[in-house]
C-alpha cells in the first residue's frame, strides 16, 4: 500500500512521513492477499451474516476453488487442457464450489444453529483430511499442490483470447505496465486485476442482497418461522444463498491460487481459514457485505504491523530505529532489557493482539466497524456521509 | 506385516486381537470422555459452545508438565511419581477452574442475552489469545511449541511406559491407567450430578433455567460454578494427555482436542452427560478399529483413521441430528 502512496501521493515525501508510512501501512504484495481473502470473508458473511446460519466449514469452498485452478493448470482435470485460460478455469472452479455447496447444503440445512455450524465444519474437515492424503493432487499432498511446468506463464485476468485486454497476475509471472511514465510492478498490476474480480463479485453479491431474494435472507435471520409462515419456502432460499456464497468462495480461492501459484491444505481447507474469515466479518461488521473487506484489512494491518521482523514495515523495526539506545538497553526486571521484551512480545505474536481486538469487538462493538459507522450515520455511508458533513438533507 | 483383507478380517476377529483392540478403544474412549465432558457440562446448562475448551486442555497439559518436571527427579520411584501425578492433577484442576471462573465472570457473562453465535465468537477469540500467550511463554523458556515436551513425557513411571501382561494378553500400561482415570472421571461427575445438591441445581438449571431461578436457585452462581468445573475437567484431561506420547504437551494440542471433543459431544447429543459417555465410547472404538486395520492390513486410504471421527459426525447428523441421547430443544437452539 505504501508503494502506491509513495509513488502517487508523495513522490518526494519527507523521510519522516515515509518511514512512518512504511511502518504503519501494509505492503502492496500483502494488499493482493487482502483483496482475495476479503472476497472469501464476504462470501462467508453473505451466508452467515445475512441468513444467520454460521457456515463454519466455509473453507471447503475456498479450498475447492484453489485446488481446481491448480489441478486444471497441471492438466489433471479431464476435458480441460493445461492451457485453459484463467478466466475459464476460475469460472469452472467457482461452479464446482457451488455444486459442492448444493451437496453440503442439502444435508446441512435440515439442521440449524450450533448443529448447522458443526456439520458444515465436519464436511470441511473430511475434505481437509482427504486432500491432505490424496496423492493425485500433488506428489506430496501434505504440502499441497503447485503449478507445474505445464503452465509456466502467469494466470491472466481479463477477457480470454484477447491479448490486449488481459493482464497476468503473480509475483514473478505477472505483467508490468507503464502508465504515465510510472512503471507499475507485478504486485501493483496483480492488485488492480485481483481487485477487479473482487469488485465485480462484490457488486454481484450486493445486487443479490438488495433484491427481493436478499430480503427473504434477512427475514430468515430475523425470524425464520415467520418467513415460512408468510409462505416462503425457506429451505430453498437458504440453499440458494448457500450456493451463491459457495460460488464466490470458490472465486476467492481461485484468485488465491492464481496469484500465489501454490497452495497448502492448511491455508485452504483447514477450519482456521474459516476462522480468519470469521474474524474479518466480526471486526468489519457482521451482516454488512463490505464490512469483511475493512475487517480483514484491519486484521491484516495489525498482523503486519506487529509481526514484521526486518524488511520494511512493522512496529518492531520502527521502534528499534526510533527509540534511543539508552531506552533499548535499559533493564526492566532481572536482566530483561526493553529490547529483549519488545522482541519477545512483538515478534511474530500478532495473533495475541488480533485475538484481544476480536474479543473487544465481540463484547463492545458487536456491529463491527462498518455496522457501527452505519448506525451512527443512520444509513449507508455513501448516502448519509455528505449530509452528515455538510448538514444538508 | 501387511495382511490381505480376508486374512486381516480373520485375525481381527480372533480373541487376542479383538481384546487388545477393545482395550485400546476403551483407552481412547477414556481420553475422549475426559476432553469432552467439560464441554458438555457447560453447553448443557448455559447453551455456550466453549471454543476455548481445547486451549484450556492445552494449558492444563503444560501446567501439569511443569509441576511434574519440577517435582520429579531421576531417582523418584514409580509410586511416588504416580502420587505426584495426582498432586499435579489436583493443582491443574484448581488452577484451570479458577481461570474458567474468571472467564465466566469477566467475559462470558456479558453475552447471555445476545444470540448464541456471540458466545462461539467470544470463546473463539479467547483461543487465539490463550494459544498465543502460551506460545510466548513456551518460546521464552526455550521449549518447542510444536513438538512434544520430552521432559514432561520423561516423568512417566516405567510401569506405565512398558507393556503389562494380564494372563495371556499384553496391554500398554498407559492404556490401563487412562481407562482407570477416565472411568473415575465419569463416575465422579455422575455422582456429583446425581448425589449432591449442587448437581441437582445444575440438572434443574439445564432443564429450565427460568423455573430454577423462580424456585430460589441463584442460577448466575451456578453458571459460574459449572464454567469453572468444566474448565477444571478440561485441565485434568490435559494432565492425562501430557503423559500420552500420541498427544503430549504442545500448542497444537488445543485444536487437536477441540475438534474430537465437539464430535463426541454432538454424537452423544448436545448437553447430555450420558450421551457424551456413549459418544466417547462409539468414537473411541471406531478410532481403535480403523487404526488397527490401517496398521495391519493393506488399506490404500492412508487418510482413513484421521477421517473416521468426522465421518461418524456427518453420518450421525444425517441420520439423527439431535445425537444419541439428545432432545431437540436443548440449549434453546
Amino acid at each position: 500500500m505504501y508503494h502506491l502512496l509513495t509513488t502517487f501521493s508523495f513522490p518526494v515525501a519527507p523521510s519522516a512521513i515515509n518511514s512512518f508510512a512504511i511502518a504503519v501501512l501494509p505492503r502492496v504484495d500483502s494488499m493482493v492477499a487482502v483483496l482475495y481473502f476479503a472476497l472469501f470473508a464476504m462470501s462467508f458473511d453473505f451466508i452467515s451474516g445475512y441468513t444467520g446460519y454460521l457456515s463454519f466449514g466455509h473453507a471447503a469452498f475456498y479450498g475447492t476453488g484453489a485446488y481446481a485452478v491448480i489441478l486444471i493448470a497441471n492438466g489433471k482435470v479431464p476435458l480441460l487442457p493445461a492451457g485453459t485460460p484463467f478466466m475459464v478455469s476460475l469460472l469452472v472452479a467457482a461452479v464446482l464450489a457451488g455444486l459442492l455447496a448444493v451437496v453440503i447444503g442439502l444435508v446441512s440445512f435440515r439442521l440449524s444453529g450450533v448443529y448447522f455450524a458443526m456439520i458444515t465444519l465436519g464436511f470441511a474437515q473430511v475434505l481437509y483430511v482427504f486432500v491432505r492424503g490424496w496423492d493425485y493432487v500433488a506428489s506430496n499432498p501434505r504440502d499441497g499442490p503447485a503449478v507445474g511446468s505445464t503452465h509456466p506463464e502467469g494466470f491472466e485476468i481479463g477477457i480470454p483470447f484477447v491479448d490486449q485486454l488481459t493482464l497476468a497476475i503473480g509475483t514473478f509471472s505477472g505483467d508490468t505496465v507503464v502508465v504515465l511514465g510510472h512503471e507499475l510492478g507485478t504486485y501493483t498490476v496483480s492488485f488492480y486485476m485481483v481487485g477487479l474480480v473482487a469488485l465485480v463479485s462484490y457488486f454481484a453479491m450486493q445486487r443479490v442482497i438488495h433484491s427481493p431474494f436478499g430480503r427473504v435472507m434477512i427475514a430468515i435471520r430475523e425470524n425464520e418461522e415467520r418467513a415460512a409462515a408468510i409462505g416462503y419456502d425457506t429451505f430453498r432460499y437458504k440453499l440458494g444463498a448457500f450456493v451463491i456464497s459457495g460460488f464466490f468462495g470458490g472465486v476467492a480461492g481461485a484468485l488465491y491460487a492464481g496469484f500465489s501459484r501454490s497452495v497448502t491444505p492448511e491455508s485452504t481447507f483447514y477450519f482456521l481459514t474459516t476462522g480468519d474469515a470469521l474474524l474479518a466479518s466480526i471486526i468489519g461488521g457482521f451482516g454488512t457485505l463490505a464490512g469483511p473487506l475493512y475487517g480483514h484489512l484491519f486484521d491484516h494491518s495489525i498482523r503486519e504491523f506487529l509481526s514484521n521482523t526486518g524488511q520494511g514495515g512493522g512496529l518492531l523495526p520502527f521502534l528499534r530505529e526510533t527509540l534511543p539506545e539508552g531506552v533499548l538497553t535499559a533493564d526492566i526486571v532481572g536482566g530483561l532489557t526493553v529490547e529483549g521484551f519488545i522482541g519477545a512480545a512483538l515478534n511474530g505474536h500478532a495473533s495475541l493482539y488480533v485475538g484481544i481486538v476480536f474479543v473487544l469487538f465481540v463484547l463492545y462493538v458487536p456491529s463491527g466497524l462498518l455496522g457501527t459507522l452505519r448506525n451512527y450515520l443512520g444509513g449507508s455511508v455513501s448516502e448519509r456521509l455528505p449530509a452528515k458533513l455538510w448538514g444538508e438533507r | 506385516m501387511q495382511l490381505s483383507f480376508g486374512e486381516g478380517l480373520r485375525q481381527f476377529l480372533g480373541p487376542d486381537t479383538l481384546v487388545s483392540v477393545v482395550v485400546e478403544g476403551l483407552a481412547k474412549s477414556a481420553i475422549y470422555v475426559m476432553i469432552a465432558s467439560g464441554l458438555t457440562l457447560i453447553f448443557g446448562l448455559m447453551g455456550v459452545l466453549n471454543f476455548a475448551h481445547g486451549s484450556l486442555t492445552m494449558i492444563g497439559a503444560y501446567l501439569a508438565g511443569l509441576v511434574m518436571v519440577t517435582l520429579v527427579g531421576s531417582a523418584t520411584g514409580a509410586w511416588t511419581r504416580l502420587a505426584l501425578f495426582f498432586v499435579a492433577l489436583a493443582a491443574v484442576f484448581v488452577a484451570l477452574a479458577f481461570l474458567g471462573g474468571v472467564m465466566e465472570v469477566g467475559l462470558v457473562r456479558q453475552l447471555y442475552d445476545r444470540p448464541p453465535i456471540y458466545q462461539i465468537l467470544l470463546t473463539f477469540g479467547l483461543t487465539l489469545v490463550l494459544e498465543e500467550l502460551v506460545r510466548i511463554v513456551v518460546l521464552f523458556y526455550g521449549l518447542q511449541p510444536i513438538s512434544e515436551w520430552r521432559a514432561a513425557l520423561g516423568t512417566r513411571p516405567a510401569i506405565l511406559s512398558a507393556e503389562q501382561s494380564i494372563g495371556p494378553l499384553s496391554v500398554r500400561g498407559l492404556a490401563l491407567f487412562e481407562i482407570a482415570l477416565g472411568a473415575a472421571t465419569v463416575l465422579g461427575i455422575w455422582a456429583f450430578l446425581t448425589r449432591t445438591r449442587y448437581g441437582l441445581y445444575i440438572r434443574a438449571g439445564s432443564e429450565d433455567a427460568e423455573m430454577a431461578e423462580a424456585l430460589g436457585i441463584d442460577v448466575r452462581r451456578v453458571f459460574t460454578f459449572v464454567f469453572a468445573l468444566g474448565a477444571g475437567v478440561a485441565g485434568a484431561a490435559g494432565a492425562l494427555l501430557m503423559w500420552d506420547p500420541v498427544w503430549g504437551a504442545n500448542v497444537p494440542l488445543a485444536a487437536e482436542t477441540l475438534l474430537p471433543a465437539f464430535v463426541v459431544v454432538i454424537i452423544g447429543g448436545l448437553g447430555t452427560f450420558r450421551g457424551t459417555v456413549a459418544g466417547a465410547l462409539v468414537v473411541g472404538m471406531a478410532d481403535a478399529t480403523t487404526t488397527w486395520w490401517f496398521q495391519n492390513v493393506v488399506v490404500t486410504w492412508t487418510w482413513l483413521p484421521e477421517i473416521t471421527v468426522f465421518l461418524i459426525l456427518v453420518g450421525m447428523l444425517i441420520v439423527k441430528p439431535q445425537g444419541l441421547f439428545g432432545v431437540e430443544e436443548v440449549g434453546g437452539h
